[in-house]
């Protein structure tokens, strides 16, 4: 090879979107991603004993953890870490949006490349997205070492995932508000680079909507139970106390790897049940929407009317926290927005109330968009015409950052972005920060 | 942040034809196989805007284009009797919202080598629906620039 540019698109690019909640990967070129896998992983002592035979191959071993009759065993993936061990503890690799536990990061990847996309890493590039605030250069330097020294990718490129959603939506310019798992964000993209100091994060995002369930269950005495632990199960009718009976010989789990359980029960209440307001929260308006019937993994039913609505309201309504949120003093989605858009050029200002991107699993909540769009309005100033965009597919407004990346890893041209190998075995891990804004 | 897409010599030759010679009304841009960004058409300088638009949409509501107008209007500072004429060039993105997400990325992540490649234009616009091409929209971007 004469030229240190990668050469090879006759192979396809492996794309990674990394997220708090799961990993996404998959082929460049494909519409959706292969596989989508949990960011948590269970993990547990092994005491020696064989009898798990069917999930030996999700299991990975820490050599470096041996001791002398117990080596650290991990699960990942839904079907991996479905499977109760004792003592199980449930851990993530990801903190505050970025990969902070590289040792378990590095788990998750190998059972992608192995399980999903069933290649090995060395033939394929592979672009990473990143969350928009990260401009740590060490997890940046980290990333593209990996990709090089461990899994001899002939060529990486590391995008800002609010950049590739900006682009998917048609606009290389325009402010992309991404509600996740963890974190809710604003953040404006300017001729497809992201304006770093006027990022707005709040916390308040599907994990808080969680917990806000779990809080509201507990105040009507409902008691969770995860479906690990069911044996067998009765219909019961509405509101009657569940029959059920606990699995025989369970093992008696780590207590994070009940609570992810829990709050795997509480997503799914969450996702169906769980609905924003479409003005400001009142209790008589709510009173008149439809009830909402809910099956618990127990058999345990009933209806959920109103409360279903007060669940999300702290989204927008920040003065509905209670306890401990209140005290973060946090502010409300529309807000975010409003924020961030005024810490821009005033220049800027027109075009980003007009391309306000809506993306992330938390925003396919029932009626968030038309709040935020009913909120935002209010924010808006009068000479600027505000445009609230959000793809209509469950699968498109969860992926977009994985979608985007799948298309532009395909193109041709884009050859001449990636990070060669070459390049990096002559400029180093350096050359992140280089050719990857 | 952009895709490599490059911007074709022709793109640029007639823009300086709109630019320097006023030679034309309009250009409209289009990107050929994925790879560059080339010359799709060109209107005369008697082309109206509704005909620019027209071309814009020519493949229909799930394609994209780029297009340069040079656009003419007038404008009278307050304090003054005379009204002045003005021309301004403006490069318009037309990634309608009805569009395929892959030309929406292909074209949004491309805009920036052309934005690069043509010296002299005024006024970026990003459109994605015909309230945001249209002559009013458009001219009221323009004129906010202007002074009083």
């Amino acid at each position: 090879m004469t030229t240190n540019v990668y050469g090879g698109d006759e192979v396809g690019a492996i794309v990674f979107d990394v997220g708090s909640y799961s990993l996404r990967s998959g082929y460049a070129g494909e519409d959706s991603p292969k596989a989508e896998i949990p960011s948590y992983i269970a993990t547990y002592l092994d005491e020696g004993d064989k009898e798990n035979g069917g999930v030996e191959t999700m299991e990975t071993e820490d050599s470096s953890n041996i001791s002398k009759s117990s080596r650290r065993k991990y699960l990942v993936d839904s079907c991996g870490i479905h499977v109760p061990k004792p003592d199980a503890e449930i851990v993530t690799y990801m903190k505050d949006g970025l990969i902070d536990n590289w040792d378990l990061f590095e788990k998750i990847l190998d059972h992608a490349y192995a399980q999903y996309l069933q290649t090995e890493s060395r033939y394929h590039p592979v672009l990473f997205s990143e969350a928009p605030w990260n401009n740590d250069r060490s997890k940046r330097e980290k990333l593209i070492e990996l990709a090089f020294e461990k899994y001899d990718a002939p060529a990486f490129y590391l995008v800002k995932s609010a950049v590739l959603s900006a682009f998917a939506n048609g606009r290389s310019t325009g402010l992309v508000l991404d509600s996740g798992a963890t974190t809710t964000s604003a953040v404006p993209v300017h001729d497809g680079y992201v304006l770093q100091n006027s990022i707005v994060r709040i916390p308040l995002a599907g994990d808080f909507i969680t917990s806000q369930c779990k809080k509201m269950l507990e105040e009507q005495q409902v008691e969770i139970i995860p479906s690990y632990m069911i044996g067998s199960k009765e219909a019961v009718k509405d509101n009657d106390t569940p029959k059920w009976s606990k699995k025989p010989r369970l093992p008696v789990v780590g207590q994070s790897y009940h609570e992810y359980m829990v709050k795997e029960v509480l997503q799914d209440f969450q996702s169906a049940v769980v609905q924003v307001s479409d003005g400001l929260y009142d209790p008589d308006v709510v009173a008149t929407m439809p009830m909402v019937h809910y099956e618990f993994p127990n058999g345990y039913n009933k209806d959920f009317g109103g409360e279903r609505f007060r669940i999300a309201e702290p989204l927008f309504d920040t003065s509905a926290l209670t306890g401990l949120e209140a005290a973060m003093g946090s502010m409300g989605v529309a807000q975010t927005v409003s924020m961030s858009a005024n810490m821009c050029d005033v220049d800027l200002k027109p075009t980003l109330y007009n391309n306000v991107i809506v993306t992330g699993g938390n925003t396919l909540l029932q009626g968030f968009v038309e709040r935020l769009n009913r909120d935002l309005s209010a924010k808006t100033p009068p000479s600027m015409r505000l445009k609230v965009v959000a793809a209509s597919g469950p699968s498109e407004r969860r992926f977009s950052s994985w979608i985007g990346g799948s298309i532009l890893a395909s193109l041709g041209n884009f050859q001449q972005m990636w990070i060669s190998k070459q390049e990096y075995d002559e400029g180093g891990k350096s050359q992140v920060e280089k050719k990857c804004p | 942040m952009s895709s490599g897409v490059t911007v074709a010599d022709a793109c640029k030759t007639t823009f300086e034809e709109i630019k320097k010679d006023k030679k034309h009304r309009y250009v409209i841009y289009f990107i050929k196989d994925e790879k560059q960004i080339e010359v799709e058409s060109i209107g005369d300088r008697e082309r109206s805007y509704e005909d620019f638009i027209t071309d814009l949409q020519k493949e229909g509501p799930s394609e994209c284009r780029y297009g340069v107008f040079d656009f003419e209007y007038t404008h009278q500072c307050q304090g003054t009797t005379e009204a002045s004429k003005k021309q301004k060039l403006f490069l318009m993105s037309w990634c309608p919202d009805t569009a395929k997400i892959k030309k929406k990325m292909l074209y949004s992540s491309s805009f920036d080598a052309l934005k690069k490649s043509l010296v002299g234009i005024q006024k970026y616009i990003q459109a994605t629906d015909l309230s945001e091409a249209s002559e009013s929209a458009v001219e009221e971007k323009l004129r906010a620039t202007d002074r009083n």
